[in-house]
């Protein structure tokens, strides 16, 4: 998805900031097999500029996100978990998407309640042809995930 | 050869010890078989009474409730070094119980609210002589020491302890099932579309149909089957007070999982409809959650510990 260019670039960025915060945001990025992970695809295949510290999980629909895969992935270190998916009406599975929305409105709660941020998930949609949206959203997720801190998890599993 | 048991008793309810009671003169059936050495909620016995047995010399060891206490840490230690087979007892001490809500607050706050700004309360104080002292947050026992097996429920049923009992004395193996509430429920389901979710205070439930159906948040599809739908069958909603079955690692998650699918209803409304999230979808395992590990010793998300929610 990135070239060798944009790695190398985004090494030197990656070290460039690590000397001067300390800290380098470590997101789990679920995407949807018909329109984000397409949409990622399209923006790599672009040379798209985004940070490099998603990792991103490809799933069939983000109906199919169980949200104990998100507490999972923030209890194993996580500093953030993005989730992105087709624009409501768009999905390939008629509804995963909105399924995934009710989910995550309840999750969002929880979080809350429980004293963690909400601001470290965080659902966005992109489409296949939505490589910038895809990018920028990315952009967004390292940023917020930047200005929360570290995941209170670093260091203690 | 009568099986040596002991009974421990840390920061809970005595609901486990009267669930093992109410099987009255079934008890008869099993106490020949059983020398209690240690059960001080029914009988005087001290602290140095349990700590004057060899290691390992207790074939049954209960315990009943969490760690909310120094105290309680240093009892369910022990109690693992005289047990050889060590049953967790009760929904606290598999999972943390409902004392694992205060998690959502910081110890201090807890501690203000108890024993400072108790409305009751005039000369108010903070015990501090004679007391062991308060641990910082609930963590289940399960992962505090090894424990042979686990016996969910707020309480667990009479029958439950009975066939878990009669399971390890003949030493036939005891598994949980693999099932759900709704399996063991009898009311007629439909379809599940949800528009709205009601408080149990509100309408009447009709006693025929699921209840779920009719808009009450019933956790019997996310709970371990074991209780025999006590709940649902008194046309009152599952509280979940089981926890999960066995093959489910998050309970709260999975009953998100679940309402996200059924809900039909715009996130407005589905955010409003659950003022407690923690209380509604966690109420006995909240110590055990994935949130409740995260959130412990979290002090950057939680700002200054003022109140929340």
């Amino acid at each position: 998805m990135t070239t060798a260019a944009q790695k190398s670039s985004a090494a030197t960025k990656r070290r460039g900031r690590a000397s001067a915060g300390g800290f380098e945001p470590r997101i789990v990025a679920f995407c949807c097999n018909w329109c984000s992970y397409a949409g990622a695809d399209l923006a790599g295949t672009s040379r798209m500029q985004m940070p490099p510290n998603v990792r991103i999980i490809r799933v069939n629909c983000t109906g199919r996100i169980d949200p104990a895969f998100i507490l999972e992935a923030l209890y194993m270190g996580a500093d953030g978990v993005l989730i992105s998916g087709c624009h409501p009406g768009d999905c390939h599975y008629t509804s995963g998407n909105l399924r995934m929305r009710s989910r995550y409105v309840l999750l969002r709660g929880l979080l809350e309640q429980a004293g963690i941020d909400p601001r470290r998930v965080h659902l966005q949609w992109a489409s296949a042809a939505e490589g910038d949206v895809f990018a920028e959203g990315v952009r967004m997720m390292v940023e917020r995930i930047r200005a929360l801190g570290p995941s209170p998890m670093r260091g203690r599993r | 050869m009568a099986k040596r048991v002991a009974f421990a008793q840390l920061s809970s309810c005595w609901g486990c010890d009267q669930a093992l009671v109410d099987l009255h003169f079934r008890l008869l059936d099993v106490l020949p078989d059983l020398e209690v050495v240690y059960w001080p909620a029914v009988v005087d016995y001290k602290l140095s009474d349990l700590k004057s047995l060899p290691d390992g010399s207790v074939h049954l060891g209960f315990v009943e409730g969490s760690c909310r206490t120094k105290e309680d840490v240093h009892i369910l230690e022990l109690m693992r070094e005289k047990s050889r087979l060590l049953v967790a007892w009760g929904s606290c001490s598999c999972y943390g119980g409902v004392q694992g809500l205060a998690n959502t607050w910081p110890l201090a706050q807890l501690v203000q609210r108890k024993f400072i700004k108790t409305e009751t309360v005039t000369d108010s104080r903070v015990p501090e002589e004679n007391v062991p002292g308060f641990v910082e947050y609930i963590i289940p026992n399960t992962d505090r020491v090894r424990f042979d097996i686990i016996l969910p429920g707020c309480p667990p049923t009479s029958d439950n302890v009975y066939d878990a009992v009669v399971a390890l004395l003949t030493g036939r193996p005891f598994d949980l099932p693999d099932t759900t509430v709704c399996d063991e429920c009898p009311r007629e389901r439909k379809e599940k579309r949800i528009k709205e979710f009601k408080r149990t205070y509100q309408g009447r439930p009709d006693p025929e149909k699921c209840l779920l159906d009719q808009g009450y948040l019933c956790l019997g599809f996310a709970t371990i089957g074991f209780c025999g739908a006590q709940c649902p069958k008194a046309n009152m909603p599952c509280k979940g007070c089981f926890g999960p079955p066995p093959s489910i690692r998050d309970h709260g998650a999975k009953i998100i999982s679940a309402l996200g699918a059924i809900a039909d209803m715009s996130p407005e409304e589905l955010e409003n409809a659950f003022p407690d999230p923690v209380g509604s979808f966690y109420f006995t395992d909240y110590a055990a959650s994935y949130i409740a590990k995260v959130s412990a010793g979290n002090s950057g998300d939680k700002g200054d510990g003022e109140d929340r929610r």
